[in-house]
């Protein structure tokens, strides 16, 4: 019988046979994770020798053997390429669909990458200082890698790096659609202005819209790839995806107050473009969000939806409790990010994983600068993950 | 030294006159010591207290660049990329205090607006207070760098006045004292000399008109010895007219 590569990805009955030792492999990561008794010791470290120390006893090991100076960005860049290597033993493991589930995990990263190359040679910086700050995870063929920083800032130079590199990779799909809403109106699509509009694009428009906008796109077509695979993965990795899409467009909304983002023309076009197809906030409340121009009104958007209500008044309360809109929200995703290890059968636990192994690096990195830079009083100020003193934990427990 | 002096009543005056200059320019001196010392004294005590407030300034910004790092990602590469303008500038003028120019810096916000939305879909709260921490920290700074090239430049004057005025105190005024005296003792003495000299003088004359009188005296003698021998003219009687012929 010739072997036929499913489409579906999560049911009962096929999951096993062809993702079962993926699965299996994802779920003995998870137990590397470090637990609350490790955040304890690394807290009570004086220096980052003593951090280095401790870690050797977790699933990090010997990570920092071989250096004899210990600095927070060196945890912060040997802890990714331990992640990194992890993740490429997975997918190596990994089979249709679970292998473009995988790559879609990456195109974030690789999104950033292009950005930070395109802005970087703009600015004339070295093509190797710029490759050796890319993230590990969104890295191309280095053929390709290194072609984008070669080509000169010329209407032409922009035209062919266009051509020959970003359509190939997998995000240049982003790239022309993005382009597409960007042209200025009153341009047909003739060869000249092309070039030309592709290089007042990248260099007018910031980096960061450009990065945002290119993550919305990035976002819903992510959400659709995942409703085509079906099963739990549709349901459970939607609803990540959602719960992603609703963090952006709130964090676009109240970041932009102080900007020119925030000017009424501004808000119902650029701004507009911003917010993802998906999740709880579309279509109602992202509409909305184009006459929201302070707090306040952003707080009356938010009033129907009880989830953002809370996150919101975290925000309103940041004196008092010295928490912020960001520790609320990373605390939501890492509560949802846990929960999905519970089901099986599903692609979930591969996309949780990834995030949560960040934000224990965003933890590790924390603790290290508190302890280097001596703010005691803080270092507790990160979010402990697989805890049971969890406060979302707390919550269902009380209520029960 | 005072060999080259002429000791004359014309230098006297000269370097009278020098000694009241010299005096005066001493006072004024000390007074423009006295005046930067204390503004000396003033400058250090607010470098000490800025320099304090720099540590907590430093600390405070720093922890504020982690946790906007923690809530927004790594941007320290898409803040370098970025074309900015300089949106604080120092500039200078100098202050002048008792006769001292002093550099003084000033920094202004050149108005340029920042907008390049870093953290925009995420932890952009944070990197705003980030960015107001180092702000007031750079104003900071340039504070301190003004009252330091103001500490530095008082020093060097400060050194500078010391020095004239000890070399005032003690070469100059001592040197033009000392000329002083030395040529009223010459005056003195020449006085005396002049004086000797004339009582010799007199003296002498005295002498010379004692011995002169007796001279004239001895003469006196010997011509009435003589008219007693007799003598052609005896004969002769000088009061009748007539003509002597021999």
């Amino acid at each position: 019988m010739p072997y036929v590569v499913p489409l579906s990805g999560g049911d009962i009955t096929s999951f096993n046979v062809h993702n079962g030792f993926p699965e299996a492999l994802v779920r003995g990561f998870r137990s590397s994770f470090l637990t609350e008794y490790d955040y304890n010791n690394l807290t009570q470290c004086e220096n980052l020798d003593d951090v280095r120390l401790n870690l050797q006893e977790t699933d990090y090991d010997q990570f920092l053997s071989s250096q004899t100076k210990v600095t927070p960005a060196l945890i912060q860049e040997k802890a990714t390429t331990k992640l990194v290597k992890e993740f490429n033993y997975l997918k190596a493991q990994a089979q249709e669909p679970l292998v473009t589930f995988m790559e879609y995990i990456q195109y974030e990263y690789m999104i950033e990458n292009v950005m930070l190359l395109l802005k970087g040679t703009l600015s004339g910086r070295n093509v190797e200082e710029l490759i050796a700050q890319c993230h590990p995870l969104g890295l191309f063929a280095p053929s390709t890698m290194k072609l984008i920083p070669m080509f000169e800032a010329s209407p032409k130079g922009y035209m062919d790096l266009y051509q020959t590199v970003l359509i190939d990779t997998p995000i240049g799909d982003y790239f022309s659609r993005f382009l597409e809403e960007h042209k200025p109106s009153g341009h047909d699509s003739a060869g000249g202005d092309d070039a030309n509009i592709v290089r007042n694009v990248l260099e007018e428009v910031e980096i960061e819209i450009i990065k945002n906008s290119l993550m919305k796109l990035y976002l819903e077509d992510f959400h659709r790839f995942c409703k085509k695979v079906g099963g739990d993965t549709a349901i459970v990795m939607c609803e990540l995806l959602e719960a992603r899409a609703d963090r952006n467009a709130i964090n676009i909304t109240l970041n932009s107050f102080n900007g020119p983002l925030n000017e009424p023309h501004m808000r119902s076009t650029d701004r507009r473009r911003l917010y993802p197809a998906i999740g709880q906030l579309y279509p109602e409340a992202t509409s909305d969000f184009t006459d929201v121009s302070d707090e306040a009104a952003l707080a009356a958007v938010l009033e129907p939806y009880p989830v953002y209500r809370e996150i919101w008044a975290v925000h309103m309360n940041e004196s008092f409790g010295n928490k912020s809109i960001d520790d609320a929200f990373y605390e939501r995703d890492v509560e949802m990010l846990e929960l999905s290890f519970e089901g099986q059968m599903h692609f979930a636990p591969f996309y949780a994983y990834i995030k949560l192994k960040e934000q224990e690096i965003r933890n590790l990195v924390w603790i290290s600068e508190c302890i280097v830079q001596r703010q005691r009083d803080e270092i507790n100020k990160f979010i402990p993950l697989f805890t049971d003193s969890a406060p979302w934990k707390v919550a269902r427990r009380a209520a029960r | 030294m005072s060999a080259q002096v002429a000791p004359t009543r014309m230098a006297l005056t000269l370097y009278k006159g020098k000694l009241v200059g010299a005096k005066k320019g001493y006072e004024l001196l000390k007074k423009k010591s006295d005046a930067l010392k204390a503004r000396f004294r003033v400058i250090a005590k607010q470098i000490y207290e800025l320099k304090k407030q720099m540590r907590e300034d430093a600390a405070t910004s720093f922890f504020s660049m982690t946790q906007a790092q923690y809530a927004a990602g790594e941007f320290k590469s898409k803040v370098l990329d970025t074309p900015h303008p300089a949106a604080i500038r120092v500039k200078t003028r100098t202050d002048n205090v008792a006769g001292v120019k002093l550099p003084i810096f000033a920094s202004y916000n050149t108005g340029v607006e920042i907008k390049d939305n870093i953290g925009l879909s995420g932890g952009g709260q944070k990197v705003v207070s980030c960015r107001n921490k180092y702000h007031q920290w750079v104003e900071n700074l340039v504070k301190l760098a003004s009252l330091q090239t103001s500490f530095v430049t008082m020093d060097e004057a400060l050194k500078v006045t010391n020095r004239r005025v000890n070399a005032l105190e003690n070469v100059t005024i001592p040197r033009i004292e000392g000329i002083i005296k030395y040529i009223n003792r010459e005056l003195d003495e020449l006085e005396r000399e002049d004086f000797t000299r004339l009582k010799k003088v007199v003296e002498k004359k005295r002498e010379n008109a004692a011995k002169e009188d007796k001279r004239l005296a001895e003469v006196k003698q010997k011509m009435q010895n003589l008219r007693v021998e007799g003598d052609l003219l005896d004969d002769y009687d000088l009061e009748k007219k007539g003509d002597v012929y021999f």
